[in-house]
């Protein structure tokens, strides 16, 4: 008992007049606590090394050779991004299979614009778990209806039979019923578009 | 009361009342019905829990447990075929009628040789380094109508394509690319605002230093003299003449290759890149340069 009361009272000096200083989990009890070691001087979480601050008045550590205009620098030019779409050059063949528009289509009473990719804006647009087929022809313009015509008058003649289609005269599409896509864009690249 | 009476009186009870609104509207009455707990003789009883089981004591199973036996999905042994997909490498492909499709767009130079970087830059291409993407595996789609004289360099390909590649009179080389420099090939202009050093490109883990090392698949670490033998051996095969590099007029570019340890084509690991003031910091130190030549 005696040795127990002893500890007891041994433990407790330490602490005397120290209770306000001791940190929650502070696993050195009985080390000397200051105010300069308790408070913690970091108020940022830095997620990156490299977004930490700079380290000031640091002595330069390696030589670098500073080279202004280097020959180099086209190969820097080259890695930079587009700032915007390239523009088409005219070539003597376009083996892909892409074709460029035509200035007569200009004259057409209708017109379908090509998207900014320089790609035909037709597309298959599925639905009901890819039971419904729709072929959408956007950016269409001028005398709609007349085209409209024309494209079911192509299919009949294609496809030997009755081709539904809508036209949305406000969101200026035309919807065909049914996976034409590929019939659709030959018709609008013979017609120059 | 006549039926005019009460629309006459509806009408100009309407007219005093205020203007109908949000403030004075509510639920038409008996539309909305709480749940009740029943009391009583037969109102309460199991109050429709059912008699005994998983119904009243509430002891949803887990999905799969079949009350004791053994259960349907335990049933069958193991087969673990798929044990670390998601940690293996990815090459999301991309065609040679692609390739072909973006050089006619002029989205590709191709006067300039090729790699992730430029693929990339066309802004066709998605590419996701940290989703396990280790680069391009060139496909043989389209490769019939390909005609194009180009010096690519992929991460995956196959014979068939770099027949087609060969055939034009083209070079192809597969190269490998740790996932920190791929970061840097897929936004370079992001890494260079950064201000920090180009790091050396790593080596390939062990499990593909056997591709890359390979003559027949055109791997950045085979011997030359064994590629040119190769480059023989598949015209052969495929039965087609093959276009002399030395007489050609793009004989330089298409002898341009990489360093195993360079990331970018003509920059040096080690070289900080400012946009800026367009300068180029090369390092002088002999400590540094021994670093980044190993």
């Amino acid at each position: 008992m005696a040795t127990v009361w002893r500890s007891q009272r041994a433990f407790a000096r330490f602490f005397v007049g120290k209770t306000a200083r001791i940190l929650n989990n502070a696993s050195d009890l009985g080390a000397k606590l200051t105010t300069a070691s308790i408070s913690v001087s970091s108020k940022q979480n830095y997620s990156n090394y490299a977004h930490s601050p700079f380290v000031k008045n640091i002595k330069e550590q390696y030589e670098f050779e500073i080279v202004k205009n280097p020959p180099e620098w086209a190969y820097v030019e080259r890695l930079m991004p587009f700032e915007t779409i390239p523009n088409v050059t005219p070539k003597a063949a376009y083996p892909s299979g892409w074709i460029p528009p035509k200035e007569e289509a200009r004259n057409l009473p209708y017109f379908i614009a090509r998207t900014r990719n320089h790609q035909l804006p037709i597309y298959l647009d599925l639905s009901y778990r890819g039971m419904r087929k729709i072929s959408m022809i956007k950016k269409i313009d001028g005398d709609i209806w007349l085209l409209n015509d024309l494209i079911k008058e192509h299919l009949k003649k294609t496809q030997n039979r009755y081709v539904e289609t809508r036209v949305h005269e406000l969101g200026r599409f035309i919807e065909v019923k049914g996976d034409f896509v590929t019939t659709l864009c030959n018709w609008a690249y013979a017609q120059g578009f | 009361m006549g039926s005019r009476q009460i629309t006459e009186k509806s009408l100009v009870m309407l007219r005093s009342l205020p203007r109908l609104s949000l403030a004075n509207i509510r639920d038409n009455p008996g539309s909305k019905h709480y749940p009740k707990r029943g009391r009583g003789q037969h109102s309460g009883d199991k109050h429709g829990a059912g008699n005994k089981g998983s119904g009243q004591r509430q002891n949803y199973m887990r999905l799969g447990y079949e009350t004791g036996n053994n259960p349907f999905y335990l049933r069958m042994p193991h087969e673990p075929y798929y044990r670390g997909h998601h940690h293996r490498r990815e090459y999301p492909p991309i065609s040679l009628l692609e390739i072909q499709k973006l050089i006619d767009t002029n989205r590709i130079d191709i006067t300039k040789p090729i790699d992730i970087a430029s693929i990339v830059k066309s802004g066709l291409y998605r590419f996701f380094p940290d989703q396990k993407h280790f680069g391009i595996n060139l496909t043989d789609e389209g490769v019939d109508l390909f005609a194009t004289k180009i010096n690519i360099e992929v991460q995956w390909a196959s014979e068939l394509v770099i027949a087609a590649i060969e055939k034009n009179g083209g070079v192809i080389t597969t190269a490998y690319y740790d996932p920190h420099s791929l970061f840097l090939l897929k936004n370079p202009k992001k890494f260079f605002e950064t201000g920090q050093a180009i790091p050396r490109r790593m080596i390939p883990p062990p499990d593909v230093i056997e591709y890359y090392t390979s003559a027949e698949k055109r791997g950045y670490l085979a011997d030359p003299e064994k590629i040119s033998q190769e480059r023989l051996r598949l015209s052969q095969k495929y039965g087609y003449e093959l276009p002399k590099l030395e007489t050609d007029q793009y004989f330089n570019m298409l002898c341009e290759r990489k360093d195993p340890r360079q990331i970018f084509y003509g920059l040096e690991p080690g070289w900080v890149v400012n946009l800026k003031d367009k300068c180029i910091l090369k390092p002088r130190d002999e400590e540094l340069l021994q670093f980044y030549a190993s």
